[in-house]
């Protein structure tokens, strides 16, 4: 009978909270959107499927050995912890919570005696800190995204970087609303967290997550999962903004036809940049660095065989890793509170400012520039490559079924995600240091 | 609290992050023209190489005029060297 009773109180049923319920349920709906709508299915489902992981109770794969250690309290474990962080409190919240606050030699030891005393970090945490916390799984797949990335209609029309530059407000604007937020007492964000909720205005889920791992490791599950969502969210979002702020005619420009650029170009650009990033913000190299490099070895021509890596196999694998670790931070007590509606709010509101910004600076250029600029590429500049590209592209052919906007568009398509990754140096250097 | 602090902070970034993404972007405009217009002018023959085999190529040029055949030839030395 003892034994049927701690199987009993061993069990998940038991055990289960009402916030690993919810979450449950939430990382279901996750993993609905991915399989029945589509919604960015290669990260979603990873996503949604480490949330599940991560919520089942007693299993702890998302906790360190500490934090097991912690949740089931056994009084010798927790005296040998508070020592190590030089506090003498043996209740288990209280620890846990100076634990967190500890320097990194005390969290250290505090791991160390969890460890000695049988205790071990959880699969998702050991993922966590391999691919994200060290940084490794966005710069990556920056790799990858650079592998894959066309220079050429951005080559053929430069001034289309302005676009790029244009749609970054919608990250700085969102920092003010978030701050806002905070001064009003509504919610607590700090400066850095406010930073952090602000780059999902770059539409660039990379870079979201790096520069969340930086500033905000505490909100980036809600940050990660805003962020894809909205990006397979783009072609809702982005439509009606680009109609209110353009006229009919405005729609209907067409535009003069890209000249070709040669392979030279192509080549010398990655480095012209890298160059440029050395020269004044070195903290983008890490984002950027990676980006030309996987660009310089497609438009080499010469690896093909580590392009093809970089862009194909290594992603896919780095896919896996990234999107079961940002599932790892969907646990219930870090993910269920009033902050990740707020992020979930400011994320949409960032990528609708981002967007009107791109399409006002277009109708600019429009008026500056002796050749025609249809103001509906303004928009592709929030980056989310290729999809923005795709919703100007579609948006014209609606007004002028001649007009094929789709190369135009993914010039600022491309320059949005030089933006966003500048936007994040700039960040990381002002508020890391 | 601190909370105007928070938003001058906020505002300082925004200033300070849209300022330098458009000086960034600005220089990368005409870091890029400029390589562009460089690249076009002493390398134009470069892209007509990797395509088309080298010999076809130049034979092709002999037949309009010298000045032609030396930038290809050059071209094509320094592509080979390159490899």
């Amino acid at each position: 009978m003892e034994q049927l009773l701690s199987l009993w109180q061993g069990s998940g049923l038991y055990n289960i909270t009402g916030g690993q319920f919810v979450m449950i349920a939430v990382c279901l709906g996750l993993l609905y959107l991915a399989i029945v709508k589509g919604f960015e299915p290669l990260l979603l489902v990873p996503i949604g499927f480490g949330g599940l992981l991560a919520n089942i109770p007693e299993a702890g794969l998302a906790m360190s050995a500490v934090e097991q250690a912690l949740h089931f309290a056994k009084p010798e474990v927790l005296a040998g912890i508070a020592n190590a962080v030089g506090s003498n409190t043996l209740d288990p919240y209280e620890l846990s919570r100076i634990v967190h606050e500890a320097k990194p030699s005390a969290y250290q030891a505090a791991q160390l005696i969890a460890q000695d005393a049988g205790y071990s970090n959880g699969m998702l945490y050991s993922f966590y800190s391999v691919a994200i916390a060290s940084g490794i799984a966005p710069l990556v797949i920056f790799m990858g995204v650079g592998a894959m990335t066309d220079f050429g209609p951005l080559l053929a029309n430069p001034k289309t970087l302005f676009l790029g530059a244009a749609a970054q407000f919608g990250i700085f604007a969102t920092v003010i609303g978030a701050v806002g937020l905070s001064a009003m007492g509504i919610m607590d964000f700090s400066i850095e967290q406010a930073a952090a909720i602000g780059i999902i205005g770059g539409a660039d889920g990379p870079t979201s997550i790096y520069v969340a791992s930086m500033l905000a490791p505490e909100l980036l599950g809600a940050i990660a999962v805003a962020s894809y969502s909205y990006m397979a969210l783009v072609p809702l979002i982005q439509p009606p903004i680009m109609r209110a702020l353009t006229t009919p005619e405005e729609r209907k420009i067409e535009m003069v036809q890209l000249r070709t650029v040669s392979k030279t170009e192509k080549i010398v650009f990655p480095l012209v940049l890298l160059v440029l990033v050395a020269l004044l913000l070195p903290d983008a190299a890490p984002l950027l660095g990676m980006f030309c490099f996987g660009n310089l070895m497609k438009e080499s021509g010469v690896v093909e065989r580590l392009s093809d890596t970089a862009q194909n196999a290594l992603i896919n694998i780095t896919t896996i890793f990234l999107g079961l670790s940002v599932g790892s931070k969907l646990m219930a007590e870090k993910f269920l509170a009033l902050e990740t509606l707020g992020i979930l709010g400011l994320g949409i509101v960032a990528f609708g400012i981002g967007t009107g910004a791109g399409v006002l600076m277009a109708k600019l250029l429009n008026k500056v520039s002796k050749h025609p600029v249809n103001p509906l590429i303004g928009s592709a500049g929030v980056s989310a490559v290729p999809m923005a590209a795709r919703v100007s592209n579609k948006l014209g052919l609606e007004y002028n079924p001649h007009n094929f906007l789709l190369m135009h568009a993914m010039g600022p398509n491309v320059a949005g995600v030089i933006g966003s990754a500048v936007a994040a140096g700039v960040m990381i250097k002002y508020l890391g240091g | 609290m601190q909370s105007s602090e928070l938003i001058s902070e906020g505002i300082n970034l925004m200033l300070y992050g849209m300022g330098f993404v458009f000086v960034f972007l600005t220089l990368l405009v005409f870091a890029t023209g400029f390589m562009s217009s460089i690249v076009m002018k002493y390398a134009k023959p470069v892209p007509v190489v990797p395509k088309n085999k080298p010999a076809p190529a130049s034979a092709a040029a002999a037949s309009n005029n010298d000045e032609l055949v030396a930038v290809l030839t050059a071209a094509v030395h320094k592509y080979r060297a390159g490899q």
